[in-house]
């Protein structure tokens, strides 16, 4: 039966209508009930209730992050150890076996079992893995069935596949769908991101796809404008629970509030979900006159209602920059002049690595700091953007409750813009926003907001029928001045798994997976094709079901027109 | 009451000494005849603050077993009116005099002193980017290429509070005796560590007083109630006694009170020779300078 | 001072960092014995291995083949031990104060990482001694690590500042990416030595291999050095510095990376 009740907290339920009410959170096998009987209860008095969170785009397993895993060894040895031992068995009940934490690393990329806990040890229960090559989709699979308690989903890489993009170049888009859904079953997905349109197939040629209405290089007529209104048409054309999720082009670049905007307008009405918006909401023209470009971006976001984002916020301190956005990340490397890694994924995508500290002294870090915030503040609408920092891209997303203590507190952000260089203060508008952000709000960017975006009816809310994920926190800052860092209790599919701080219980979480609908008979148009250009059999492409850990697979209907 | 030494009064009197900043440098080279060449060129031109902004003068030799590279050299001190003025000079009479002389090198004496000036930290600009330092223990050393090899110098230099203006006054029979007695006197305490005579042979023949009684802009004139030749005229109060003719001036600046009051000691003993009338000290009633030095308590010792 | 006998060799090397004075200071016997050593994944107490007598001050000496015992004196801060015996990895690595003496041998990553202090090994060491561990920015900051036999691959890595000196024989990558400091050879070394190094001051004592990317600028004696002479014989070891024997050979180098070091290879009268 496992029924539990939170009596007495107040409870933020924005998806609901609920703000602020004292009442009582029933839940029963795993889910919110309308009440419940006998069972443990949690006195919740003086307490915020929480929906668990629910990040829409974090990058925490698979091949490229463990690449990025070996290049640090150095950021390991300081990061936070996870130690293999046996957990007090669940509510405290005597002779029953407690569960067995194993070993890990936090850190800036922590390792699978660590990313578990450490999310839920935030109170996030959902975690949207945002890039997949299909190539290294059972690699993917492999950590997050090792990554315990989360639920999660992963999208796949799409917007430099070569097959796909030579049939959208001819033209072919109705066989380019067929293509599309193939992959995504092949790889057992939830959903198509689209990095840097053009450019990563470009980089194959050492170059990259910065002007959206140019071809791309090795092709002959074929735009990034192109390549992203023809995925996002595909999406809407599969019905995908959540819409295409887009890393524009021109990630980084000083002045690339115009691609950002353009990018906008090519889309023409159909949804996208725009990753780490911060990232491309610059304005200048070089990174000497580089400032923020936030209220133009604002502005344009707000005049396309279909879209929603997530902010890539950047926090400063230690960061690994992770993308397949190859050339930019060459780039990156350049201005460093330290490490780099660079992977590429055959006629699919690539990968570059680069480790990065994100310094206050710094001018161009002290205006990306400051354009997430400016965007979060900005985008009136909750509902419409969500907190990440495009771990471990921006800042590691254990630090989350940080950006929530800048959204909720404006001295806490005045405080911290005035220890900027001042060259980087005449660059920024934050010091201008005086909007601070309500608990509700907090709940629909970290909770609420994202679960709807990605299409998940059963997360990020309170409702009878809901999945029983819920993190209660204390009142009041903890020790470190953030509300968020220490949740008294998280609960997860309606079992406590942490209590006082600690990880006390491991579940295993989901795995969602989406089966489109496709026409079988495109594997034979497929297979001759990929055996011609890939170096691996065709057999050993597709995963296996079996591979994931409690996959939850959505199968879809065929769209009506 | 009088005292007398071997027949020459000590005045009771007290020598008035001012606050000043000082340093020590230490110049090593291959030889010793070098490393005094590049002391003498770095000490020329600093007999006093007010014309030459530093005083400076050789303190003592220092045998190879005393240098921190093992080489024969120089102890030198400067003093100066505060730590700025004293850095400059610094700055630029390594820069002009030790840096330029062959096979030098240039350390601080005074590693201790928490007051810090930057000397190597300047001059290796001189290096044009090819200069390189090594820290060792501690402190850094700029290493400067130049054309016989490379020159050594330390970054920082230590500067501490040190007091300047001490003095002697010996009145003698005549100009002959007056030089004879400075000479011995300050051969004497040229052996005194912590310690300058920054005028030229150690000895001062223009002493002077503050301001002046007919031209505005003099800062100091002639010491004329020292000066023989102006004794009766109605307008100069003389303080020469009688029987005395010449009158010499040794101005001793000192690390500290104990440097100065031994150096003042060893200098009026050895000046107490037939033909001097008088050793006495200059003050000015206690109202500009913060030391005294009585001369009676000198020699109570 | 406390004495500690290995009475027990360990089966896998032992993980005995308690084995410093900034923790067994202040400690009775009785406490000391019950600090915590790990056996691979198992967590035991110091008296398993160690006899411990005397009490908790700010020496320490242990007695014994402690060649498996690993991070002696790690990141110590303060006092002195020494070890009557071979010492086992890790030896004084992340050190910031005190003196570590080893009467034997020990093995690789001695001083590993060290900010201050003084290690003195009177045999031979293993490779990466006073290095950076791997992806660090930097080996040792400051301090001395003197090696009285010979030492293996990539001594001084990445090191900083701070002064390396093995009067025996190294082995290749002598000074890799070597950042600062000082690094003298007295025994000679294998190959690339100083390879990528960037700034800093390798000195041997003998003629050694010397990458292409080396150039030779002059003969002469470096004031500089004669200030490291004057400091390595109060250590007990002997640099040349006297024109009267002789001159050092300056190369400058790694031009590949491109790096402002240089290797001063010493050149007897007559040569």
């Amino acid at each position: 039966m496992n029924t539990l009740r939170i009596t007495g907290g107040t409870v933020y339920d924005p998806a609901n209508g609920i703000d602020g009410i004292v009442r009582d959170v029933c839940i029963a096998d795993g889910q919110i009930v309308a009440d419940v009987e006998a069972g443990r209860t949690i006195n919740a008095s003086g307490l915020i209730v929480f929906p668990g969170g629910v990040d829409v785009h974090t990058h925490v397993a698979g091949g490229a992050l463990n690449f990025a895993r070996g290049l640090v060894p150095e950021l390991h040895r300081a990061a936070r150890t996870f130690q293999h031992g046996a957990m007090p068995p669940a509510g405290g009940r005597a002779g029953a076996a407690g569960s067995l934490r194993r070993a890990g690393l936090g850190g800036v990329t922590p390792t699978t079992f660590a990313t578990g806990y450490l999310y839920a040890g935030m109170g996030w229960t959902t975690v949207n893995e945002a890039a997949v090559p299909i190539l290294t989709a059972k690699h993917t699979h492999e950590e997050l069935h090792d990554t315990p308690i989360v639920d999660k989903s992963c999208l796949l890489l799409m917007a430099n596949n070569e097959i796909v993009l030579d049939l959208l170049e001819a033209g072919e888009v109705e066989r380019a769908q067929q293509v599309v859904g193939w992959l995504m079953w092949a790889a057992k997905v939830y959903g198509i991101k689209a990095v840097n349109p053009g450019g990563v197939a470009a980089w194959k040629w050492g170059r990259n796809a910065r002007a959206l209405h140019e071809p791309v290089e090795g092709y002959r007529r074929l735009t990034p404008a192109q390549i992203i209104a023809g995925l996002a048409g595909i999406v809407d054309q599969l019905d995908l629970p959540h819409p295409l999720h887009l890393h524009c082009n021109n990630l980084g670049i000083p002045g690339n509030v115009a691609t950002t905007v353009e990018t906008m307008q090519v889309l023409e009405g159909r949804r996208a979900h725009l990753a780490h918006l911060q990232f491309h909401a610059y304005d200048g023209e070089g990174w000497d006159s580089m400032r923020s470009g936030a209220v133009a971006v604002a502005e344009a976001f707000k005049a396309h209602p279909q879209l929603t984002a997530d902010a890539g916020a950047v926090l400063f301190g230690d960061a690994v920059t992770i993308t397949a956005d190859g050339p930019w990340q060459h780039l990156l490397y350049q201005l460093t002049g330290r490490k780099w890694g660079n992977l590429d994924v055959e006629n699919e995508t690539g990968c570059g690595i680069v480790p990065y500290v994100y310094k206050d002294r710094s001018v161009v870090n002290a205006v990306q700091w400051a354009v997430g915030l400016e965007l979060l503040l900005l985008v009136d609408d909750p509902w419409r953007i969500f907190l990440t920092t495009d771990h471990p891209n921006g800042g590691c997303f254990w630090r989350y409750p940080e950006i929530v203590q800048l959204l909720m507190d404006v001295e806490a952000r005045r405080a911290q813009i005035r220890k900027l260089p001042p060259a980087a203060q005449q660059r920024i508008m934050l010091g201008d926003l005086d909007r601070e952000y309500t608990l509700s709000e907090i709940a629909i960017i970290t909770s609420a907001g994202p679960a709807r975006a990605l299409g998940l009816p059963q997360k990020g809310h309170l409702g009878v029928g809901a999945d029983a994920d819920v993190t209660i926190y204390p009142a009041k800052p903890d020790r470190d001045g953030c509300l968020f860092s220490y949740p008294r209790y998280v609960i997860k599919g309606g079992a406590i798994v942490v209590e006082e701080g600690d990880v006390v219980a491991v579940s295993d979480g989901r795995e969602f997976v989406v089966r489109p609908v496709y026409d079988d008979g495109i594997e034979d148009y497929i297979r001759p094709l990929f055996e011609q250009v890939y170096t691996m059999s065709f057999e050993n492409y597709p995963v296996e079901i079996g591979r994931l850990r409690r996959p939850a697979l959505m199968t879809l209907a065929a769209k009506r027109r | 009451m009088g005292t007398e030494r071997r027949g020459v009064r000590i005045a009771d009197t007290f020598a008035e000494a001012f606050d000043m900043r000082a340093a020590r440098v230490v110049i090593t080279a291959a030889t010793p005849a070098w490393a005094r060449t590049a002391a003498l060129s770095m000490t020329g031109f600093a007999t006093s603050v007010i014309g030459c902004k530093v005083e400076a003068g050789i303190e003592t030799e220092l045998s190879p077993a005393d240098t921190p590279d093992g080489r024969p050299g120089i102890s030198v001190l400067l003093f100066g009116v505060n730590t700025e003025q004293l850095g400059k000079q610094l700055v630029d009479r390594i820069g002009q005099s030790v840096l330029t002389c062959a096979t030098t090198a240039c350390f601080d004496g005074l590693p201790s002193a928490p007051g810090r000036v930057a000397v190597g930290g300047l001059l290796r600009h001189f290096g044009d980017r090819l200069q390189s330092s090594k820290f060792l223990e501690g402190r850094r050393y700029w290493r400067i290429p130049v054309m016989d090899g490379e020159f050594l110098v330390e970054e920082t230099f230590g500067v501490q509070d040190a007091i300047g203006g001490g003095n002697l006054l010996i009145l003698g029979r005549d100009a002959e005796v007056a030089l004879a007695a400075a000479e011995a006197a300050v051969d004497a305490m040229r052996q005194v560590r912590g310690l300058i005579l920054p005028f030229p042979g150690g000895i001062v023949r223009a002493g002077s007083k503050v301001g002046a009684e007919r031209y505005q802009h003099m800062t100091a004139s002639t010491n004329d109630p020292y000066c023989p030749t102006v004794r009766g005229r109605h307008d100069v109060t003389t303080a020469l006694p009688e029987g005395v003719n010449a009158v010499l001036e040794i101005v001793v600046d000192g690390l500290d009170r104990a440097a100065i009051e031994q150096g003042l000691r060893v200098g009026i003993d050895a000046a107490c020779r037939p033909g001097v009338v008088e050793i006495t000290a200059g003050n000015y009633g206690g109202r500009l300078g913060r030391h005294q030095f009585r001369l009676h308590g000198l020699l109570d010792v | 001072m406390i004495t500690l006998t290995l009475v027990e060799q360990p089966a896998v090397p032992l993980e005995a960092e308690v084995v410093r004075p900034d923790v067994v200071a202040g400690l009775s016997a009785e406490a000391i014995r019950a600090l915590p050593v790990f056996l691979g994944r198992r967590q035991r107490r110091l008296d398993d291995f160690f006899r411990v007598e005397g009490d908790g001050g700010d020496e320490i000496e242990v007695r014994g083949d402690a060649g498996r015992v690993k991070w002696i004196g790690r990141g110590m801060t303060r006092g002195r031990i020494v070890v009557r015996g071979n010492a086992g990895m890790h030896l004084g690595a992340h050190m910031a104060g005190g003196a570590i003496e080893v009467l034997g041998d020990a093995s690789d990553w001695v001083g590993a990482e060290m900010s201050g202090g003084l290690i003195r090994v009177q045999g031979s060491v293993g490779g990466q001694a006073g290095a950076a561990y791997r992806g660090s920015a930097s080996g040792m900051r400051d301090g001395t690590i003197l090696i009285g036999g010979s030492a293996g691959l990539e001594v001084g890595m990445r090191m900083k500042r701070g002064t390396i000196v093995v009067a025996g024989r190294v082995r290749d990558f002598a000074g890799l990416q070597m950042k600062g400091g000082t690094l003298v050879l007295g025994g000679g070394a294998e190959l690339r030595t100083g390879a990528w190094m960037l700034r800093g001051t390798i000195i041997s004592l003998h003629p050694i291999p010397l990458l292409p990317t080396f150039a030779y600028a002059c003969r002469y004696v470096p004031t500089f050095v004669r200030l490291y002479a004057r400091h390595l014989q109060a250590l007990g070891f002997g640099l040349p510095a006297d024109e009267a024997d002789g001159a050092y050979r300056r190369y400058t180098g790694d031009s590949s990376v491109p790096g402002r070091g240089e290797i001063l290879v010493w050149s007897p009268r007559g040569d």
